[in-house]
């Protein structure tokens, strides 16, 4: 692709929507931000990052608008974040709902997978995390980093090009959060 | 990629076509409101007025400091003293929510004052996104009412204008610097709207803003002379708060019982995460001897606030 890739960021409510935004945007994507509302046919990005929100996965998803439209028809790659994560565990058939131990601020990641997401990062960093509730159990995704409270911090479907990461890469806090929105733009472009 | 001289030539261009005549902008002397005064001054020059309010809740010396500041940059400034007014306004309130709304509407209304006696219909804001974004609405939940989004009455008699909207504080510096506005400004560390009202926990009244004044002009000091002798790098924000509670102390034999001052410092890019500051404990010393002493008749106890954002927030309320 010789154009920039166009990735949108559907709001879900988040305190770090808009520092997805700019993250992308500095890394050079066409980006903005649109409402979880919009209908899927008047997307037209090359991929999607579903941000996290206030909404609880167990009682509150309708909050949460098109999000589960996008997973089963929109055309390219997304990547959810928190409550994005927990809504695609869900939909393909896991769980999610509150934490035992829920995490606000620092926390540190152990990277299981090194493909996609973390090539080329470390085995072990630093991320921010803010959640109430947690991913349980994940059907059809290999898990591909965990942290001591939280077992389930990133995944990616077993054939789809869909990922999930429950802390927050776009937070300037995190260690290598921009490498890890890099990746995913490299695996928006290997497609 | 953020492009800022692109940014400011797109702005200035905006702000001139939408701007008809004069406008007023309420400007605290930070980074945010200085920058917007000068990109909307480069648009419409002479026409805007620049409206500085005393709330009170200023820090020590701040109000002329600042207003010497931006004269010298070329704005006209017009200060309002509306000290008294707020604190009358505040009287009682000891809810944060609460606090913050008054204090928004009252600086709307002083503004509106200022718009009717000059025939102005353009109110210009240094609003940045964090500011909207903890206001919260629609889905996004209200973390805290910044004076200039979610503390604004609904009915305004002006239309606002806000050119730095979609930033962040990293990036308005560097617009700033683009702009050319000194490292005293443009390097300065965040303070918020409300001022020292919202570093009071409870009743903000003439009293306790003199304690919380000259914490924090300690704090401020005593941090700026360690970064000047390189014990530490100078941390993103740092000031005192004054809590709503007392503990015992001793003062030469004799029982005190006096408040608690906490010091606050953070690491963060934008505010919207921010990790504590690792402030060697000589400095943290110092501040507490100084503080302790200094304010001997209020103050017994120093203590350092050791949160992340999550899951603190920066200020306390």
């Amino acid at each position: 692709m010789s154009r920039p890739v166009k990735v949108y960021v559907v709001d879900n409510g988040g305190q770090w929507t808009h520092r997805i935004w700019r993250v992308l945007r500095e890394i050079g994507c066409e980006t903005k931000i649109i409402p979880n509302t919009t209908p899927v046919g008047e997307i037209d990005a090359d991929a999607l990052v579903l941000s996290g929100g206030a909404p609880r996965i167990a009682w509150e998803s309708p909050k949460l608008g098109c999000c589960t439209d996008y997973l089963d028809h929109f055309h390219g790659p997304i990547l959810g974040v928190c409550v994005g994560l927990q809504l695609l565990a869900v939909h393909f058939g896991g769980q999610a709902g509150p934490s035992e131990v829920p995490e606000y601020g620092l926390s540190r990641l152990k990277v299981i997978e090194g493909d996609d997401l973390f090539r080329g990062l470390p085995k072990e960093f630093l991320v921010w995390e803010s959640h109430n509730d947690e991913v349980k159990t994940v059907p059809n995704f290999t898990v591909l980093a965990m942290s001591e409270n939280c077992r389930i911090q990133a995944v990616k479907h077993f054939e789809k090009p869909l990922y999930g990461v429950q802390f927050h890469p776009e937070v300037n806090n995190t260690e290598h959060g921009e490498e890890i929105y890099r990746n995913f733009v490299n695996v928006i472009k290997s497609r | 990629m953020f492009d800022a001289e692109k940014f400011i030539e797109e702005a200035v261009e905006e702000l001139s076509r939408r701007i008809k005549g004069k406008a007023v902008i309420g400007i605290s002397g930070g980074v945010d409101s200085t920058t917007a005064a000068i990109l909307v001054h480069r648009a419409i020059g002479e026409n805007l007025r620049c409206v500085l309010v005393d709330t009170g809740y200023m820090r020590k010396n701040e109000i002329e400091n600042n207003e010497k500041m931006l004269t010298k940059l070329g704005l006209s400034v017009l200060v309002i003293d509306a000290k008294e007014r707020f604190y009358e306004k505040l009287k009682g309130a000891v809810d944060p929510e609460q606090k913050r709304k008054i204090i928004g509407e009252l600086f709307i209304r002083v503004f509106e004052e200022v718009a009717a006696k000059e025939n102005v219909k353009f109110f210009v804001q240094g609003t940045i996104a964090p500011d909207w974004i903890e206001s919260g609405g629609g889905l996004r939940d209200r973390i805290k009412s910044h004076h200039n989004v979610g503390g604004l009455p609904e009915k305004i008699e002006f239309e606002i204008v806000e050119p730095l909207r979609d930033l962040y504080k990293d990036e308005v510096r560097v617009i700033g610097c683009k702009l050319g506005l000194p490292p005293e400004i443009y390097e300065r560390q965040p303070f918020p709207g409300p001022g020292l009202a919202v570093r009071i926990l409870g009743e903000a009244n003439p009293e306790s803003v003199k304690i919380a004044r000259e914490a924090c002009a300690i704090v401020e000091e005593e941090i700026e002379k360690a970064v000047k002798n390189s014990e530490m790098s100078r941390p993103w924000q740092y000031f005192a708060v004054l809590l709503p509670c007392k503990t015992v102390g001793v003062h030469g034999d004799v029982r005190v019982y006096g408040a608690v001052v906490a010091v606050r410092a953070v690491e963060s890019l934008d505010g919207m995460s921010a990790a504590y500051s690792k402030i060697p404990h000589d400095v943290l010393e110092r501040i507490s001897v100084r503080i302790t002493n200094a304010l001997k008749d209020e103050v017994s106890r120093v203590v350092f606030d050791i949160t992340n954002k999550p899951p603190g927030t920066i200020e306390y309320e």
